[in-house]
């Protein structure tokens, strides 16, 4: 915790472990990736790149910019949580849409465009 | 503005925790396990998106291509800087840099209005076209079956992302009111931090909404 006024806030910079040169950071690299997603996105559109692109400006934010970084184990565990069941959510429902016998698919995707989808 | 510039405020202890330290633990744990649950809420829309962009895989990558990209892009830009601005105010605040602070987090209001400014100009085009939910589609351009799925979830999800905007914007201008009248300072400034985590939500679901409307 800071105990002095702010005429001595090089002081306490240290104390708290980083200056605001990290942010400038996170935001000169999180402008960067925008930009290479609209490229990408624009000239060579591919999901998984979009979403590699996303998940790494998104983990730049978290850790960063919400600092998690510096959190303590259980608000890490918290959020962490939020994500696994994320993944169940999705893995579950395509678990199931992925099986189904293709007459129990919606009408406008017969089984031959279902399968070419990327 | 506060005539203290050096003026050091406690925080309000509520009266079932013993120290400042057990309360700022329990309310950073409390906004964590909130944004967990956002996270969750958000999750539901994506997973509509991905169930029906399989299905729909040419209607939603037609519909995609009649956003205009120079508005998502731009908004991506203004939510990123705001997200830094709203950092940095948090960094302001804990060396006691009030004024500083408070620029900010104008700063950021600003940008949450640019962002919605553009966001309602996008709206306007769409209800102009028909290219609007369910039954109401009538947009002449993309006539894939399930292209209007593609704009339900578009207006779901950027509504429901517009509503989490302003809610934040809101937030934020609470939190400004009151660095205004001298109340956070470098020894109370954890509703500045959480005020910013909240902003820092509504810029990561952004995100990934931005790649999958807009660029797919």
């Amino acid at each position: 915790m800071a105990h002095e006024p702010a005429q001595t806030e090089a002081g306490k910079a240290e104390h708290h472990g980083h200056g605001a040169g990290r942010y400038w950071l996170v935001w000169a690299v999180l402008l960067a990736c925008t930009g290479l997603t609209v490229y990408t996105g624009h000239y060579h559109p591919s999901i998984v790149v979009a979403l590699v692109i996303a998940i790494f400006k998104a983990s730049l934010v978290v850790l960063f910019f919400m600092h998690m970084t510096e959190a303590p184990g259980t608000n890490r565990l918290v959020f962490s949580v939020s994500l696994v069941f994320t993944m169940v959510l999705m893995l579950g429902v395509f678990g199931d849409l992925l099986t189904r016998n293709p007459m129990s698919l919606p009408g406008g995707a017969p089984p031959s465009e279902f399968h070419a989808a990327p | 503005m506060s005539s203290s510039e050096g003026g050091l405020t406690k925080p309000h202890l509520a009266h079932h925790f013993e120290t400042i330290e057990k309360q700022d633990y329990a309310v950073r744990l409390g906004m964590w396990l909130f944004l967990g649950t956002e996270v969750l809420l958000f999750a539901g829309l994506f997973l509509g998106y991905t169930v029906y962009r399989h299905f729909y895989y040419e209607a939603f990558h037609q519909a995609s291509r009649h956003l205009a990209l120079w508005a998502g892009t731009t908004n991506t830009i203004v939510l990123i800087t705001s997200s830094l601005s709203v950092a940095l105010a948090y960094h302001a605040i804990k060396q006691n840099k009030k004024k500083q602070c408070a620029a900010l987090l104008i700063f950021t209001i600003l940008c949450a209005f640019v962002f919605l400014g553009i966001k309602a100009f996008e709206y306007r085009e769409k209800f102009l076209e028909g290219a609007l939910p369910g039954a109401h589609y009538h947009f002449a351009e993309v006539t894939a079956p399930g292209a209007n799925l593609y704009y339900t979830i578009y207006f779901l999800s950027t509504g429901l992302h517009a509503i989490h905007v302003i809610v934040g914007m809101s937030i934020l201008i609470w939190i400004l009111a009151r660095v205004l009248k001298g109340e956070f300072s470098a020894t109370n400034y954890v509703p500045v931090e959480l005020g910013g985590l909240y902003w820092h939500l509504v810029d990561l679901v952004w995100i990934f909404l931005f790649p999958l409307l807009y660029l797919i």
